[in-house]
């Protein structure tokens, strides 16, 4: 059985798309790249194309739309979480930048030009700029559980579908329950906060409310006394989310 | 298996101000390989609770497409348990103050976890 | 859950409830069944107590052979789904043995230290054991359809 996910080689259409996109002539490189999407509609390079020529154009609703459909196809494609960073960047959500460059660092890191645009981008940061929290953002990396492992808002953030998120829940539930029971049996008092890091993920587990608890997930180089930090405000959001809600 | 060695890491561990003990868990049956005691709880207690809160981090990570999980930081109100991933399904374990120096414990506990096994 | 005495459905719950048991199950040390969890046949329930209650007097045996100055206190089985503990305890009602098999999401850790709150929590609740009465032949068929009705409800 062929498979027809991607093209066996690279593409003409893509460099074709490319040199048209670098004369600026865009519209006749968005038209030769959208042509190779309707062919190949789950191949990242086609859609990461169209998001630089639609960045180019000034459409930055097109482009980052374009930007997260090329991580449902690949989620760690570096060139979609640097044009996600950019996007962020033009708009000065500088936590957002920062958040999708060191996601592309951890996916490439021998890139420099990631580095450098990581070290820019937290120099512009003002030091106590807090970063957006929108809990109902599934690209946000916040996942807002109740106590029986059901999703009540977010997700695990890019390239992370509804079904892991959905699985995520399910099991940090039960995670909570340990946390809180351990807490409790070793005589530490209430449990705060439980910190899970490996090679590819920070993921935090704080208790929100009696019954929900919130799930932050970062990429391994974002500093854990900021993530702490950051989980903090956003347990606060979780808490006006649920009130309002 | 080298309880010599296992008893310097424990050392090592414990040297740092706010520790109140560790030990040497097998996460997968919650049992004490190797300790030094922890003040005012049984060990066995700690291995016990920890090793079920390790094995529920381990299926969040993989529930998220992640690898594995290297630390696990517990942090309650009046102290905290921080487990560092070690071979064959062997974890250090510390338990401490609220006051520990965190940040260091954590690197020491992630260089030192690798020697088990 | 089923008890033949109120007070022992609390810690009993408990340690089901803790550690995560799928099947449990508390008798004397003859293999008189005082309590059960998760168990659907009588059969099932007078099979387990006898074979539990057989084994921990063999381990005993075991112990006194190899020199040992009292018994192994536990016997574990682990398989690849589950597991299977087995320990005696004292309580003022004399010996009792206790059984839990636990799945895949316990450990024996774990079951260990909910059986020590247990034992604990017997032995603290346990009532004072009233003086044994003389049990004749035609009451004990009685007594026992009476406790077996109890330990599996209904009836």
């Amino acid at each position: 059985m062929s498979d027809h996910s991607s093209p066996q080689q690279s593409p003409s259409f893509l460099d074709l798309g490319e040199r048209l996109r670098q004369r600026g002539q865009l519209e006749a490189a968005l038209s030769v790249a959208q042509a190779g999407a309707t062919r190949y509609p789950t191949f990242a390079a086609v859609h990461d194309l169209i998001g630089r020529i639609l960045a180019d154009q000034g459409d930055d609703e097109g482009a980052r739309s374009a930007w997260l459909a090329t991580l449902e196809c690949d989620a760690t494609h570096p060139g979609a979480l640097k044009g996600l960073a950019f996007l962020a960047f033009r708009r000065r959500d500088f936590g957002d930048a920062e958040r999708y460059l060191e996601a592309a660092a951890a996916a490439s890191p021998r890139d420099t030009s990631i580095l450098t645009a990581l070290d820019r981008v937290r120099s512009m940061r003002p030091a106590n700029a807090p970063e957006a929290i929108n809990i109902e953002d599934p690209v946000a990396g916040l996942l807002l559980l109740d106590n029986q492992g059901l999703r009540l808002a977010g997700g695990l953030g890019s390239g992370q579908d509804e079904q892991m998120a959905d699985a995520a829940a399910a099991t940090a539930a039960g995670a909570a329950r340990e946390a809180e029971r351990a807490a409790r049996l070793l005589g530490l008092g209430a449990w705060q906060h439980l910190m899970i890091e490996g090679d590819s993920m920070r993921t935090a587990l704080l208790p929100v409310a009696p019954q929900a608890m919130l799930l932050l997930r970062r990429p391994p180089t974002a500093p854990v006394g900021r993530l702490l930090a950051f989980a903090s405000r956003a347990v606060q959001a979780a808490r006006t989310w649920l009130g309002n809600s | 298996m080298n309880p010599e060695r296992w008893q310097r890491l424990l050392d090592d561990a414990t040297a740092i101000s706010g520790v109140r003990g560790a030990i040497v868990v097998s996460a997968e049956d919650g049992l004490v390989v190797h300790e030094a005691a922890v003040e005012g709880l049984e060990t066995s207690d700690v291995a016990a609770l920890a090793s079920v809160v390790v094995r529920r981090a381990e299926s969040i990570a993989t529930a998220s497409g992640d690898s594995q999980v290297r630390l696990c930081t517990l942090t309650a109100e009046n102290g905290t348990v921080i487990a560092a991933q070690g071979e064959h399904g062997l974890w250090l374990v510390a338990v401490t103050e609220p006051d520990v120096e965190l940040g260091r414990l954590r690197l020491m506990l992630g260089v030192l976890a690798p020697a088990l096994g | 859950m089923r008890v033949l005495e109120p007070w022992l459905a609390e810690p009993l719950g408990e340690l089901v409830r803790e550690s995560s048991a799928r099947l449990a199950l508390v008798m004397t040390s003859s293999g008189q069944v005082v309590g059960q969890h998760g168990f659907t046949r009588s059969l099932d329930v007078m099979a387990a107590a006898a074979l539990g209650a057989g084994i921990l007097a063999t381990t005993g045996e075991l112990a006194r052979l190899v020199g040992s100055s009292s018994d192994f206190g536990a016997v574990v089985h682990h398989g690849a789904q589950q597991g299977v503990w087995l320990a005696g305890f004292d309580t003022p009602r004399g010996r009792w043995v206790a059984l839990v098999v636990f799945g895949r999401n316990s450990t024996v850790g774990l079951v260990r230290m909910f059986f020590q709150r247990f034992a604990a929590s017997v032995r603290e609740v346990a009532p004072v054991p009233v003086p044994d009465r003389e049990v004749l032949a035609e009451g004990f068929e009685r007594e026992l359809d009476a406790s077996l009705r109890a330990l599996f409800g209904g009836g």
